[in-house]
């Protein structure tokens, strides 16, 4: 059968860093719509939709993990093990979307497949083990709870701290805080920076001057301080409503000031 | 590679459907933008009844372009259009929402914004 010589790697549950070897990536179609669009997907070649319908790292892994140069055996393998991925079904392959039809291709089918044939080819190795990195997400999150702290001590509102791991790779943790006045949001920013300099060892990039929505980027940790308008202006926290809040030590829903 | 008269779509919602990139921002003359860079563009098509309209000279940045991306553990990125966001003076995106892919370059560009509100980071 052609999926016993098809060895792939097994990609890792949760999504992470992106590290790909030699490949190029041509993304088609993504400028006018948004990656679930049917039409756009359909004509893109063979090989390069699975890439593209499940767009998350999830698939640059796959194919990161992969030899570096697949032979022309190894590609025409992977047209005949995998079934017809009809042009309809892009959304299935894509592991957020909730409504897919379960009788088509499904993220547990080709769970199925690399749990039989699946063999880890080259691992790269910069993956820490699963304890190692609740860890690290325990220490961000301690971290997040400090920063969380300090704001409300400056008299912050609406102090919102979301787990966004599961949604986005590139950090672990968002803190949102409405500030009133542009001094104040000095005040937090600089607070913030203080203390993370002093029990964290950490140096934020970002803001250094006082915006209207100033963004302080801790690597594994964002914090977004906006005013109240630009707060309802971008609506940040719809956007990631699935992420999940974190309870705080203190009340912070406190939006009458004086 | 973005050089002035160059026709970019926008990814966001600000209103904008088009600009014309008139001038690149950056010392020395620069020939070209790549990804990150910021441009000041003229609105060359418009969305009705939206705050931006056409013929206004606003400042966007690049986030993709149809010239290659190069990274230095040798992914290369390259896009099917040359796309930018519209920006005001003290770096917010004036739209809400951004669409298409987003590369992480922005982040250390100190585009963090741009990229916590795409749908998707390279």
């Amino acid at each position: 059968m052609a999926a016993d010589s098809l060895t792939l790697a097994r990609p890792g549950p949760k999504p992470g860093p992106a590290h790909v070897h030699r490949n190029i990536f041509q993304i088609t179609n993504f400028s006018s719509y948004p990656l679930t669009s049917h039409n756009a997907l359909s004509s893109l070649p063979r090989t390069m939709r699975a890439i593209a319908a499940s767009p998350s790292p999830f698939s640059l892994r796959l194919h990161g993990e992969l030899k570096k140069t697949p032979s022309p055996a190894f590609l025409s393998n992977k047209d005949r093990s995998f079934p017809a991925i009809p042009p309809r079904s892009v959304s299935l392959l894509s592991s957020r979307r909730p409504d897919h039809n379960p009788s088509e291709d499904t993220d547990e089918m080709f769970d199925e497949l690399f749990n039989k044939y699946g063999k880890v080819v080259y691992s790269s190795g910069d993956r820490k083990p699963t304890s190692a990195e609740a860890d690290d997400d325990a220490e961000s999150l301690s971290f997040a709870v400090t920063l969380a702290k300090t704001a409300n001590e400056v008299k912050a509102a609406d102090i919102r701290v979301l787990f966004v791991k599961p949604l986005v790779y590139w950090t672990r943790f968002f803190i949102i805080v409405t500030a009133f006045s542009r001094p104040q949001i000095d005040a937090i920013g600089s607070r913030m920076r203080d203390i993370a300099e002093k029990q964290f060892k950490k140096v934020p990039s970002g803001d250094t001057k006082p915006n209207s929505w100033t963004l302080l980027d801790f690597g594994d940790v964002v914090v977004h301080i906006f005013l109240p308008q630009q707060r309802e202006f971008y609506n940040l926290e719809e956007f990631y409503g699935n992420a999940t809040p974190i309870e705080l030590p203190f009340d912070s829903e406190s939006p009458f000031r004086y | 590679m973005i050089q002035p008269q160059t026709l970019l779509n926008v990814a966001d919602n600000s209103g904008a459907r088009e600009l014309m990139c008139i001038r690149i921002i950056g010392a020395g003359n620069p020939r070209y933008a790549h990804i990150g860079d910021v441009i000041v563009a003229v609105i060359k098509e418009a969305v009705p009844n939206m705050p931006l309209e056409r013929s206004e000279v606003i400042r966007a940045v690049i986030v993709r372009t149809c010239k290659e991306l190069k990274r230095d553990n040798g992914i290369i990125i390259r896009y099917d259009d040359n796309a930018a966001v519209v920006i005001d003076q003290e770096g917010n995106p004036k739209g809400t929402r951004v669409f298409g892919a987003i590369p992480l370059e922005l982040r250390q560009l100190n585009f963090t914004k741009i990229v916590s509100l795409a749908p998707e980071v390279l």
